[in-house]
């Protein structure tokens, strides 16, 4: 795998160590907000965002935290912030 | 055949003598002799017979660039003869013959060229469709590279490695050296590969003068002395780049010496910045017959006899358009070969100093001459040379002719990183218009033909890597580009594509005996573009990867649509960039397991051992596969199971209550002291992932088991699911800390009572009851009254260095009651009976809390928790159309069991058995299953189809659960 994340413990490390946890979608809403559409909104739908988008990471084989970075979807380069387009 | 053996760039050692077989017949080569050049020593010209036509084919590159020396070595097919070093008792055969290479049968197939034009299969084989299947069966026969053995198996040590580097060096040459050693002065860790077995690249056999009266071989050989003694630079020679992926990683693989303990290795590099300086290769010269053997390009002369001690022919012809060619034909005239004539494509710009020399040594040189047609019956003996327009021609007798049209980089690492390739007029090549990031391009790759030139192209491409590490290079790095703007610049390449010549025979492709006029033919079906005409007349497709036609098809294609708007490209090149062994991925292919700390006991006790998810466990303790006395002596006496692979945790924290209320969907508020409590966990559309108890050791301090399957998940579930809260909780994994036994059976309590002080007696300690104490003073046990197995049960958690000696202590204690293992599948039989879960076993992942009948565990006035897959819940419990889980029994008391995930049937699938074997405690079959709701009546009649049973069916009826102790006494004795 040719992705390195940057884990805000570990730092820079192999994509290889880490496991996807979609995109960030914000807290979870409660309870008695929710109703079908909500729900399925919150679980299942997703902007599959063609360019960066801010998405959760487990460092699986490292320290076990959850963290967001940015990745470009179309590179599949981790890179610095929302803007960045990695040209 | 006589060799040098005292020329000083020899890299073979005549003293060390190596045996080989060929086609039955034993011959010698010596130590460092590659297949192909052993071969070659021993008189071997015709090396293997070509793909569609069986036309001979002979040494060509040396390097490995087309399927004309790939050969069937121990037994492996489409081996590059040409890369492979010869080890003693070596096995070679030649490929697509039949017969032998000098008189193959199927040679009458050249004769049959006019009938297979380009596109041939595709046009004519699909008419009527059915001939297809029928011609397919005779192509293979008589088209084809090597034959794999259908019981072939692969041999060999693999390995592979996943070093990283700041910098990586592609191409272990001038440039390459040069750039990794600038990049190591700046302190930055190097890794350098290089496809031959020594640094060195095109300087290193060459007896040219560097500077100085220093030769160019010398050069080399001090380079590569730096670059060993310089400890920041790993280098692995032998080594072949295979891809380029973004992030700058970078895959090759090397093959092992003597003395590694790997035959081939996989190395997957991840560097900062990249160097990708592989310098050139010939371009092939167009004209009749230029596949003859006898015919081989300028280095392969070269090298045959500077680096082999060979040399290539006697009497000699050379058509060539670089001065690498002239250097090469006064190199090997004062070696002893004979040379007729040379002809240079370029009329004029050849080093005037290697002219004076040929004139001086009475070469002929004829300029603006090429060669249009090699003549021979198997291998060459004449050539006809003619000007570059066809006017005139003149024949020669020769028995090697030495053919280039000029140099071609190897741009195979930069295609694979996604550079752009574009066409550049003056040097002919196809340059990197826009590097990927961090990756830089040095050296004879760019035009530079120069050495000092081609050395400080390098330099300054390890500076820019440099500084692409973060090193303040600037001083440097002006110094070196300001040498290289002083030193010679690229070189003018020839632009010439093909001979004057017709092209019926010849080659552009020699992998897939693709011509010239495959690829007009082609042109004129309307395909314009050198992508797709490689497509339809597959050039360029074969084992080489485009080595030899990859840059004459978009040349040619470009020159002859004559569509001054359409500028020559390159085709894609995709990994690995050459052929690479499925093995030497594949790698050491260990199987990894775990062990529990029981292992060494239970196989001594006779265990029969299985892979289960992660884990190596007991399976079965006999043979008796139905594991009727293991199931027997828990049901009436008492045994003991290994259960240490269940997941194990600890959490804890002034917010741990809160972690666990999210997760499970029980209140986990109420949970008593001393007491456990079963709960479940869902995934946010209610289906059931994990079950097991949670217990209150403390204050915010809890300990719980999860199932095995579950154990590597547990952590990064509950963490992701509270994530956003910053609660404070710590939590900490213990599977493989603590072991587990779980001792089962109505004696079990006399079997505990023997070995603790403890107060276990039934009032003392319930079932569902928590306790810790020690076992004989000392072990300290966690033990949960629990009955997965529906008797009297005691499970003990102990630290697992604790394990085997609590086993011994519980056998010992046991004996007089004939206590003893159990394995997995009894435990399996024992907990159907009494319809306990195994979550993945009675459940699947559309498979909700509700359909396993655990809707109980949910307890729904938590709402402020927001527990995972509580609104899933709600939304499904009542939902139509699901598959629940249901007990059978068969219609007929003497049927077999059906095999697990049978499906159950009507006019449509409805369902399918989970799980169902013969009970020898309930004297009957009985099983599990989820089937459609319609069908979950107790004493509805289930059809169940087994696979491959035509029209038998077994039919089974819902009966009530559980089978075994309905009212759950045995539990509670």
């Amino acid at each position: 795998m040719a992705l390195t994340i940057t884990c805000p413990i570990c730092g820079k490390r192999n994509g290889y160590e880490f496991r996807f946890g979609g995109e960030e979608k914000g807290p979870r809403p409660a309870e008695h907000e929710l109703n079908p559409e909500t729900w399925c909104d919150y679980v299942h739908n997703n902007n599959c965002a063609a360019g960066v988008q801010n998405e959760w990471w487990f460092h699986r084989d490292g320290c076990g935290s959850w963290f967001t970075i940015f990745r470009n979807t179309l590179t599949n380069l981790e890179v610095d912030g929302p803007e960045e387009t990695n040209e | 055949m006589n060799r040098f053996y005292q020329l000083p760039t020899l890299r073979i050692d005549p003293t060390r003598k190596k045996t080989f077989t060929y086609l039955g017949k034993t011959y010698q080569g010596v130590d460092g002799d590659t297949v192909a050049a052993a071969l070659y020593a021993n008189g071997i010209r015709i090396f293997a017979r070509s793909l569609k036509y069986h036309r001979p084919r002979g040494l060509y590159s040396m390097d490995g660039e087309c399927s004309n020396t790939c050969m069937e070595v121990d037994n492996i097919p489409n081996v590059r003869a040409e890369n492979t070093l010869l080890k003693n008792g070596m096995t070679v055969k030649a490929q697509n013959v039949k017969g032998t290479p000098e008189k193959d049968f199927m040679g009458f197939m050249d004769k049959m060229s006019w009938a297979m034009p380009a596109g041939f299969y595709y046009n004519t084989m699909h008419k009527p469709a059915s001939i297809w299947p029928i011609a397919l069966k005779q192509i293979r026969k008589v088209a084809g590279l090597g034959k794999l053995a259908p019981d072939f198996e692969m041999t060999g040590k693999y390995d592979e490695i996943f070093p990283t580097a700041d910098v990586c060096v592609i191409g272990g040459g001038p440039a390459g050296m040069n750039a990794a050693l600038a990049a190591a002065e700046n302190g930055l860790r190097v890794i350098l590969l290089e496809s031959r077995p020594w640094l060195g690249g095109f300087f290193e056999y060459r007896a040219a003068q560097y500077q100085n009266e220093t030769p160019l071989f010398q050069r080399a050989r001090d380079l590569a002395k730096q670059v060993a003694d310089t400890p920041d630079i790993r280098t692995f020679t032998h080594t072949a780049m295979v891809g380029a992926y973004n992030n700058n990683l970078i895959t090759a693989f090397q093959t092992g010496g003597a003395d590694d303990s790997f035959d081939q290795r996989y190395i997957e590099i991840r560097a900062q910045s990249v160097v990708v300086a592989t310098g050139c290769i010939e371009r092939p010269l167009l004209f009749e017959n230029n596949e003859k053997p006898g015919i081989m390009q300028i280095a392969c002369a070269h090298r045959l006899a500077r680096t082999y001690g060979l040399l290539p022919g006697e009497k000699a012809v050379f058509s060539i358009g670089h001065d690498l060619g002239l250097e090469a034909a006064i190199d090997l005239f004062d070696l002893g070969l004979k040379i007729s004539c040379v002809a240079d494509i370029r009329e004029d710009g050849q080093d005037p100093d290697l002219v004076e020399i040929m004139r001086r040594k009475k070469i002929p040189l004829l300029r603006g001459w090429v060669a249009t047609d090699a003549h021979g019956k198997k291998t060459l003996n004449k050539v006809t040379l003619s000007t570059l327009q066809g006017t005139r021609d003149k024949e020669f007798a020769c028995d090697l002719l030495v053919a280039s049209a000029g140099m071609t980089p190897v741009t195979g690492p930069l295609a694979v990183a996604q550079a752009e390739l574009c066409f550049d007029n003056h040097t002919g090549f196809f340059l990197p218009a826009n590097l990927p990031v961090k990756m830089h391009a040095a050296g004879r790759m760019l035009g530079l033909n120069d050495a000092l030139a081609i050395e400080a192209s390098g330099r300054s491409a390890g500076l820019l890597a440099a500084a692409d590490c973060g090193s303040s290079v600037d001083t440097s790095l002006n110094e070196a580009r300001a040498d290289l703007e002083n030193l010679p610049g690229p070189v003018k390449g020839s632009k010439m594509v093909t001979a004057p010549v017709k092209g019926d025979k010849t080659f552009i492709c020699f992998d897939e005996d693709t011509t010239v006029k495959n690829i007009k033919q082609a042109i004129k079906k309307g395909f314009d573009v050198a992508e797709l005409i490689k497509r339809f007349t597959s050039a360029s497709t074969g084992p080489g990867q485009g080595g030899i036609p990859g840059h004459n098809l978009p040349l040619f294609v470009a020159q002859y649509n004559a569509d001054p708007d359409v500028s020559a490209k390159p085709t894609t090149i995709r990994p690995p960039l050459v052929p690479t062994f499925i093995a030497t991925y594949a790698g050491a292919n260990h199987d990894m397991c775990k062990r529990t700390p029981l292992d060494a006991l239970q196989k001594k006790a006779g265990g029969v051992f299985r892979r289960i998810g992660v884990w190596s466990r007991a399976r079965y303790f006999s043979q008796d596969f139905t594991c009727r006395d293991e199931i027997e002596n828990v049901r009436n006496n008492v045994g003991l199971f290994d259960a240490s692979t269940l997941g194990k945790f600890r959490i804890w924290g002034p917010d741990a209550l809160k972690a666990l209320q999210r997760v499970y969907v029980g209140d986990m508020s109420k949970i008593a002291d001393g007491k456990i409590k079963y709960s479940a966990m869902c995934n946010e559309d209610a289906c059931i992932i994990d079950d097991g108890v949670v217990i209150k050791r403390g204050e915010n301090d809890y300990y719980f088991t999860t199932s095995t399957a579950r154990a590597g998940a547990a952590v990064e579930w509950i963490r992701y699911h509270t994530r956003y809260d910053g609660w404070n909780f710590n939590m900490v994994n213990l599977t493989d800390a603590l072991g587990v036994i779980n001792l089962a059976g109505p004696n079990a309590r006399k079997v505990l009572a023997k070995v603790t002080d403890a107060d276990i007696s039934n009032d003392a300690f319930p079932y569902a009851g928590y306790r810790e104490f020690k076992i004989k003073d000392t072990i300290p046990v966690r033990v949960m009254r629990l009955g997965f197995v529906g008797e009297l049960s005691y499970e003990l958690h102990t630290p697992s260095s604790y394990m085997p000696a609590l086993w011994e202590i519980l056998e010992d204690a046991g004996s007089e009651f004939g206590i003893r293992n159990f394995g997995l599948e009894a435990q399996n039989v024992l907990r159907m009976e009494k319809c306990h879960l195994i979550i993945g076993a009675e459940s699947e992942q559309r498979t909700t809390l509700h359909d396993v009948g655990l809707g109980f565990l949910w307890d729904r006035t938590k709402t402020d928790t927001k527990t995972v897959g509580a609104f899933a819940l709600k939304q499904t419990e009542k939902q139509d159309g699901r598959l629940k889980l249901v007990g059978f029994k068969m219609e007929n008391s003497d049927a077999r069991a059906p095999r697990d995930g049978s499906i159950i049937v009507d006019s449509k699938i409805r369902g399918y058995v989970c799980i169902a074997r013969n009970s020898h405690t309930l004297n009957e079959v009985v099983g599990l299953a989820l089937v459609d709701e319609s069908l979950a009546e107790t004493g509805t009649k289930l059809e169940i189809y087994e696979d491959e049973c035509g029209d038998e069916r077994l039919y089974a009826v819902v009966a009530l659960t559980p089978f075994y102790d309905p009212d759950a006494k045995r539990l509670k004795m």
